[in-house]
C-alpha cells in the first residue's frame, strides 16, 4: 500500500512533465541531420552547431556546399540528396 | 534477472494497466510504444517517438545497463581509447525524457495479444512496438566457428568482451606475429568495419610491434571504400597489411580454433592472433518471433519500418531488410527517426510524410587520417535507394590536412550521434 502511494507521486510528476513537454516538429529529413549535428542542431563535438548562425546564413551555406561554391569534407555531398526548396525547409525546421 | 528503478516502476505500473495513478491526474491516456533494444536504433526510437508524442508510455527493454557501442571499438583495439568510452546508460532516456527504461531480456514477442515477455517473468502490452535487437552471429555458418571459438578467436564484432579478448591477444602478441582479420561475405553488420579495423590494428603494430603483419582473409572482391583504403594502406602500412581478396583464395572456409588453424581452399594459416568475423543474420528474438524471411533478416516497409510480416512492429537497424542502405549505427539512428515518425502519424490518424534518412560513416585509418562515405535515401519504385548524384565517398588523392579534417570529424561525428543516440 504504501509503495503505491509513492509510485502514485512519482507518476503524478512524471504525468503533468509528460503534459507540460511540447511536441517535436515532425520532419524526419530534417532531424536526419542531428545524428552528425546533434539534437535540435545543438552540437556537442567537432560538427559545427547551428544555434550560431541565423536561417539566412544557413540556407546560403547550404546552397553553396550544393552548387560547389563552398569547399567541404562532406557536406556537398550529402546536400546534393536534396532540393534547395528542401534545404531550406531544413534549415526553417531547425529554426523554428 | 530484472532489475526495476523507480522510475522505471512507475512506467510498468502505467503499462500494465494500473492507470488509476494517470487517470487521477487526468493525464491523456497517449499510446503505449515499447522498444526493444537500447543500441543507436532503439535508444533513438524511444527519444524520438517520446519527442514527437509527448503523451505515449515508452517502454525501452535492453538486456544490459548499458549499451557498448561497436563505432570506435576499433580504437580500443588498437589502445588509443579505453573500452569505457564506448559505454552508453539510459540515464537521459529515463530522467529527460520520462522513458521506463527495463533492464531485462525479451524472449518473447506476440503480435497478436500484441504483448513482450522477458526472461524476468513481465509480460509488456504495446500499440506499436519497435524492435531494433542488432545481429547475431550465426554460430556454425564457417565450419568449426561456434561461440566456444570465439572465445578462443575473437569476433569482437559485438563490442565489450570481445573487444577486450582481442586487445589483450594483440597485446600479448610477439613483435613480428601475424595477425589475421577473417571478413565476411555481404550482408554484416558495418560494412568496412573490418578495414577500419585491419588499419587501427596495423597503427597499432607500427609503432608498437613494428616486425609484425596483418593479413586479411575476405570473402569479397571489393568492399566499402576499398580504393581509399588501400591509398592510405599504401602510405601508411605497405609493409604491413596484405588483403587477399575471395578471388585470390581468401575464403575462410574452415577453422579450428583449438588448433589456431584458419584454412582457405588451398591454404592452411596459423597465425599468433586471429580475428574471426563470421556471418550474421538478424538477433536471435526477430528470429523467434517470425520478423525475419529466409535471408535471416526482417522486411519491412521501406516507406515506414512496419513489418511486412507482423503489423505494429516496426524493425530497425542492422537487423532490418534497408534495401541500399548499410547496416550502420548512424542508418539505425536515421531509420529509428523514419518509424518514429509513421508512428506518430499513424497515431494520430496522419500519413505517413515521404521516407527520408542519411547514412554517414567515417572510418579511421590512423588517428590524424579519416574517410567517409555518405548516403541520402528515399523510397523510388518501392525500395530504399540512394538518391543519384549524391553521397559517395571522400575524394582520391586528397591532402593530408583533408584526412586530418576527417578524423577530427570522426570525432565529432561520434559525439553526435551518440548524443543524438542517448542524449
Amino acid at each position: 500500500m504504501k509503495r503505491f502511494v509513492v509510485t502514485s507521486a512519482v507518476g503524478l510528476g512524471l504525468a503533468l512533465a509528460a503534459t507540460a513537454a511540447q511536441a517535436a516538429p515532425i520532419n524526419v529529413m530534417a532531424d536526419a541531420c542531428s545524428g552528425c549535428h546533434g539534437t535540435d542542431g545543438q552540437s556537442l563535438g567537432a560538427m559545427p552547431a547551428f544555434n550560431t548562425k541565423t536561417a539566412a546564413e544557413l540556407k546560403k551555406m547550404l546552397r553553396d556546399y550544393r552548387s560547389g561554391a563552398r569547399e567541404a569534407t562532406i557536406m556537398d555531398r550529402i546536400t546534393k540528396g536534396y532540393s534547395e526548396a528542401q534545404l531550406d525547409a531544413i534549415v526553417d525546421s531547425f529554426k523554428k | 534477472m530484472m532489475k526495476i528503478s523507480r522510475r522505471t516502476f512507475t512506467g510498468l505500473v502505467g503499462l500494465a494497466g494500473a492507470a488509476s495513478a494517470f487517470g487521477l491526474v487526468g493525464c491523456a491516456s497517449g499510446p503505449r510504444v515499447v522498444v526493444v533494444g537500447g543500441g543507436f536504433g532503439g535508444a533513438t526510437a524511444a527519444k524520438y517517438v517520446k519527442r514527437y508524442i509527448p503523451d505515449a508510455h515508452v517502454t525501452l527493454i535492453d538486456g544490459a545497463k548499458t549499451h557498448v557501442t561497436c563505432p570506435f571499438s576499433n580504437t580500443v583495439l588498437a589502445g588509443i581509447n579505453p573500452l569505457s568510452m564506448l559505454e552508453r546508460n539510459f540515464d537521459a532516456l529515463a530522467n529527460k525524457y520520462g522513458i521506463a527504461v527495463v533492464t531485462d531480456m525479451v524472449t518473447a514477442i506476440d503480435p497478436v495479444t500484441k504483448v513482450v515477455k522477458t526472461k524476468g517473468g513481465v509480460s509488456i502490452g504495446y500499440d506499436k512496438l519497435v524492435v531494433s535487437p542488432g545481429v547475431d552471429m550465426k554460430w556454425g555458418a564457417l565450419e568449426g566457428y561456434d561461440e566456444a571459438a570465439s572465445m578462443i578467436m575473437p569476433h569482437a564484432w559485438k563490442a565489450g568482451p570481445q573487444t577486450t579478448l582481442l586487445r589483450q591477444q594483440l597485446e600479448a602478441m610477439p613483435n613480428g606475429g601475424t595477425v589475421i582479420i577473417s571478413a565476411p561475405g555481404n550482408p554484416y553488420r558495418c560494412p568496412p568495419g573490418p578495414y577500419e579495423r585491419a588499419s587501427l590494428i596495423a597503427y597499432y603494430l607500427k609503432t608498437q610491434k613494428p616486425k609484425s603483419k596483418l593479413i586479411i582473409l575476405d570473402a569479397k572482391d571489393a568492399f566499402s571504400k576499398d580504393k581509399l583504403f588501400k591509398e592510405g594502406w599504401e602510405k601508411m602500412y605497405d609493409n604491413i597489411i596484405e588483403w587477399v581478396p575471395a578471388a585470390k583464395n581468401g575464403k575462410v572456409i574452415r577453422v579450428d580454433a583449438k588448433a589456431g588453424v584458419l584454412e582457405t581452399d588451398f591454404d592452411k594459416f596459423k597465425p599468433a592472433v586471429a580475428n574471426v568475423i563470421p556471418p550474421q543474420s538478424a538477433a536471435a528474438i526477430a528470429l523467434a518471433s517470425g520478423l525475419a524471411d529466409k535471408s535471416g533478416f526482417c522486411p519491412v516497409d521501406p516507406n515506414t519500418f512496419e513489418s511486412t510480416i507482423h503489423k505494429d512492429i516496426f524493425v530497425i537497424g542492422d537487423a532490418c531488410v534497408a534495401g541500399e542502405m548499410p547496416k550502420s549505427g548512424y542508418s539505425a539512428n536515421s531509420q529509428a527517426k523514419v518509424a518514429a515518425g509513421a508512428i506518430a502519424a499513424m497515431v494520430m490518424g496522419d500519413k505517413p510524410a515521404p521516407m527520408s534518412a542519411i547514412n554517414t560513416c567515417y572510418s579511421l585509418l590512423a588517428p590524424d587520417y579519416g574517410i567517409s562515405v555518405s548516403g541520402i535515401y528515399s523510397v523510388q519504385d518501392g525500395k530504399i535507394a540512394g538518391i543519384k548524384g549524391s553521397g559517395g565517398v571522400s575524394p582520391s588523392g586528397a591532402p593530408y590536412q583533408f584526412r586530418k579534417k576527417e578524423a577530427d570529424f570522426a570525432s565529432g561525428w561520434y559525439a553526435g550521434i551518440c548524443q543524438d543516440s542517448w542524449g
